[in-house]
């Protein structure tokens, strides 16, 4: 089984409606893709998502894994210039379907995720 | 959803001119947590009647349950809360998991339907509640998602958060890690199910709740 990894530019998202984004990400997620969204999502981007997936959820798509490494809350004097001057000074969140993805462990600067292809057996 | 700044300022103006006569309290955390086990605790320790039903199977807890006009007496304080037992909140909900603990197929799709409902749920009710209870269980890793999710919504609303450190009875608990993971909220160790420590909870949420 071949996996696809996105990794998908801010802008992509920034441009769209709240209900927009949770239907290009779950669109993706349903195709057996796993996203990496070079800005973090918000806390409620976050449930919007956990909300728009529950009513999605059926006998094909049980859902999906999701974590989020936030910005660093301009603590830094670089992570500060990079606001002064329009930029995004980080986050990242990974997002994919449950039945794929078998773990995310998270640690506060680190995110290890654990996929399974079940035809191969391989981990 | 998203007026956050009028909620804060209008929970600045609830700080300084007093406390509510009731407040809601909204047990969250993920499934099997022991949110009910918890729930049923203080409504029985102050009413005498549970509020609901516990189970080993996630999402026994499908829909809110309620219990109004709760009143807990801590020192000279006395606190009237609405008791709001929430369904645990998940990323993904696989009806397979269900016949795994043994029920039939059509059973366990139903399950798993009204669970999805009660995720939806109890997101919709994060606006809604003065103070959560966010429940989790000590013997597992606390740093997930849904822990943060939660908390992240909670904090970004204004919203008073006591964390309960559960399962404190069982030895594999570390509490610790809890209060590592989250040092910001004040974080209470106890066990729902022997009733072991729940005193404390009484004086964090007379201390900490709006």
């Amino acid at each position: 089984m071949e996996v696809e990894i996105e990794f998908i530019s801010s802008n992509i998202l920034e441009s769209k409606t709240n209900t927009q984004r949770m239907s290009y990400i779950l669109n993706r997620i349903k195709k057996n893709k796993i996203l990496v969204l070079e800005r973090g999502l918000s806390s409620f981007d976050e449930s919007r998502l956990i909300e728009e997936t529950m009513k999605q959820i059926d006998e094909k798509f049980s859902g999906i894994e999701i974590s989020t490494l936030k910005e660093n809350n301009a603590k830094g004097v670089r992570e500060k210039l990079i606001r002064i001057l329009g930029g995004k000074p980080g986050g990242l969140t990974v997002i994919g379907p449950s039945r794929l993805i078998k773990k995310i462990k998270k640690e506060p600067e680190r995110i290890s995720l654990f996929a399974e292809f079940k035809d191969s057996g391989k981990k | 959803m998203d007026n956050v700044p009028i909620k804060r300022l209008m929970n600045w103006f609830k700080d300084i001119f007093g406390k509510k006569k009731e407040i809601r309290i909204g047990f969250y955390g993920p499934p099997n947590a022991g949110k009910t086990t918890l729930a049923n605790k203080i409504s029985m320790d102050w009413t005498g009647e549970p509020i609901g039903k516990v189970s080993e199977i996630p999402h026994e807890t499908r829909e809110v349950q309620k219990k109004e006009k709760v009143v807990i007496r801590t020192g000279d304080k006395s606190i009237t809360m609405n008791l709001l037992d929430m369904p645990g909140i998940a990323t993904k909900i696989d009806y397979e998991d269900f016949i795994k603990r043994g029920m039939e197929k059509k059973e366990a799709q139903i399950r798993a339907k009204e669970a999805t409902r009660g995720v939806i749920e109890a997101i919709k009710w994060l606006e809604h509640v003065d103070t959560a209870l966010v429940v989790m269980d000590s013997t597992k890793d606390p740093y997930t998602q849904v822990n943060i999710t939660i908390i992240g919504n909670l904090e970004a609303r204004g919203i008073p958060i006591i964390i309960v450190a559960n399962k404190l009875d069982l030895a594999e608990s570390k509490p610790e890690w809890i209060e590592e993971a989250f040092p910001q909220h004040p974080v209470v160790e106890l066990s729902a199910l022997t009733g072991n420590h729940v005193e404390e909870l009484y004086e964090v949420i007379a201390k900490h709740s709006r």
